[in-house]
């Protein structure tokens, strides 16, 4: 059930030309990849761990000589017909939000021409660049903060995380969830039944409905639903004590959380962000800022992904600096 | 007597039936067509409202089809499933050239389909429903183009078979 997070899984997803040459990358560094990138006329690239790998037909292009490999238009349409199991009519709505996940819960974000209808997107047509992302989940990730997130054995604080994108934000939030459902032993805290409104599928990686990344034994899993109607459908329906979602921004989520805490519901969510400022900043959360949050944790990649930079209190009050 | 009688009779029954089976193939050809038209509307209703993926709605309408065209379904049904192919066109094509030869389907009506094979599930149903549409008219002009094939050549290649058995008939009596 626990998803290794290995770029072997995505290879099936690209096209032979790219898997061939995917593949003859050493263990030591597929173990590391977090991204593949497509762009058509361009260089296939790999990165991950900080690092950037330019492939060319024979492999890394540092390791072996040759020419990069240039990324064709055709390659890119095979590759989109793979993501999409040959059926891009059946993920159109995945398509519309700029990515489509893939069995693991690994995600391929995609750009192209956008085709408007009355000022929103209707579809994204030619489809010329891709980002494989390769999904991981790192079991106890989030010890570090634990601490600073329960207050007493049966109940949490109002949590919201902060983070630039690729900054580990995701799993810091899955494992978070999985420590609070199955309970922490060392802080004698109980496991609390969570209501997971998982938008867009990253944390709990469901596949037909089943999870298939571990998120603890009391976890309420309501995937691809837009986070501000699966809040309330899960306090209605699964009385859960903890609503967990991820990368809130829109005005009805913040309505929603609000909504929630009202319940008496315990709120973990995160956003988009360098530091509390640009929390602040955001007019379409402006109802979310009084105090609603107990914990602000603030993320970076100063000393690798996942790093935690600072952690808030109430009334913005520093009580962690790294 | 009676030995060149069972001969001639023969002679005349076997030159009937090659003209009958080559009248059939003229008369199977528009049924086929038309039949394909019918399993492609079946694919694009599991296409456009069941937003089945692909695979899947193929095995579904290989299902429901007879013999010759449900191979041609379920092997590129069974193609995409088990991962041996990275575009539907590679699967369709292979599909067309292969599995369809025991059809009376000929060679411009496997023209027509391979065109089919490079749209299929490769753009959004609205996109979809349009191509079908379109396709929909190309085959309708095929069988009417098969239709009047069978009118002209089905008759003549049956009663051609008889009379040329009875010209052999007469000939050798």
């Amino acid at each position: 059930m626990i998803n290794n997070g290995n770029m072997s899984d995505i290879l099936k997803y690209m096209p032979a030309n790219i898997s061939s040459i995917l593949v003859k990358l050493p263990d030591s560094i597929v173990e590391h990849v977090e991204e593949v990138r497509l762009r058509v006329g361009r260089p296939l690239i790999a990165a991950g761990s900080g690092k950037e790998y330019v492939m060319g037909s024979m492999g890394w292009l540092e390791a072996a000589k040759g020419e990069p490999y240039i990324v064709t238009v055709e390659d890119i349409k095979s590759a989109v017909q793979l993501i999409s199991n040959f059926s891009v009519y059946s993920v159109e709505d995945e398509i519309r939000n700029g990515f489509i996940t893939v069995s693991g819960g690994h995600r391929v974000g995609l750009c192209g021409r956008a085709v408007l209808d009355n000022n929103k997107i209707r579809t994204i047509k030619d489809i010329s660049f891709l980002n494989y992302r390769i999904a991981k989940q790192i079991i106890g990730a989030a010890d570090k903060v634990m601490n600073y997130i329960i207050r007493s054995p049966d109940s949490i604080y109002n949590t919201l995380i902060i983070s630039p994108p690729q900054c580990g934000k995701t799993t810091l939030l899955r494992d978070i969830i999985r420590q609070l459902s199955d309970g922490v032993e060392r802080y004698s805290f109980r496991g609390r039944k969570i209501g997971l409104v998982d938008e867009r599928n990253e944390i709990a990686a469901c596949c037909f409905g089943r999870p298939r990344n571990d998120i603890g034994i009391r976890t309420d899993v309501m995937d691809s639903c837009p986070k501000a109607e699966g809040i309330i459908i899960m306090i209605r329906s699964m009385s859960p004590e903890i609503i967990a979602t991820d990368e809130i921004g829109r005005r009805e989520d913040g309505e929603a959380i609000i909504d929630a805490i009202n319940a008496g519901v315990k709120v973990i969510t995160t956003i988009h962000g360098n530091d509390i400022e640009d929390f602040l900043r955001k007019g379409s959360l402006e109802s979310l800022r009084k105090d609603l949050f107990e914990r602000i944790i603030i993320m970076s990649r100063r000393n690798g992904v996942g790093t935690i930079e600072k952690v808030y209190a109430e009334n913005y009050c520093e009580i962690y600096s790294a | 007597m009676l030995i060149k009688l069972i001969g001639g009779i023969l002679i005349i029954v076997a030159s009937g039936a090659f003209g009958i089976g080559m009248g059939n193939k003229y008369g199977g050809r528009p049924k086929e067509l038309k039949r394909l038209r019918i399993l492609l509307q079946m694919l694009e209703t599991e296409i456009i409202y069941g937003a089945t993926p692909l695979p899947f709605a193929l095995a579904n309408v290989a299902s429901k089809a007879d013999n010759s065209l449900s191979h041609f379904f379920q092997d590129i049904a069974e193609g995409l499933i088990r991962g041996s192919f990275y575009s539907v066109k590679e699967a369709w094509d292979k599909a067309v050239d292969t599995s369809l030869q025991d059809t009376y389907l000929g060679a411009s009506d496997k023209e027509l389909l391979k065109s089919f094979g490079g749209i299929l599930g490769a753009s959004d149903s609205n996109d979809q429903q349009k191509h079908f549409k379109l396709f929909y008219k190309q085959l309708e002009q095929q069988e009417d183009l098969a239709e009047e094939d069978r009118r002209k050549n089905e008759k003549m290649y049956r009663s051609l078979g008889f009379l040329f058995g009875i010209v052999v008939f007469i000939v050798l009596v």
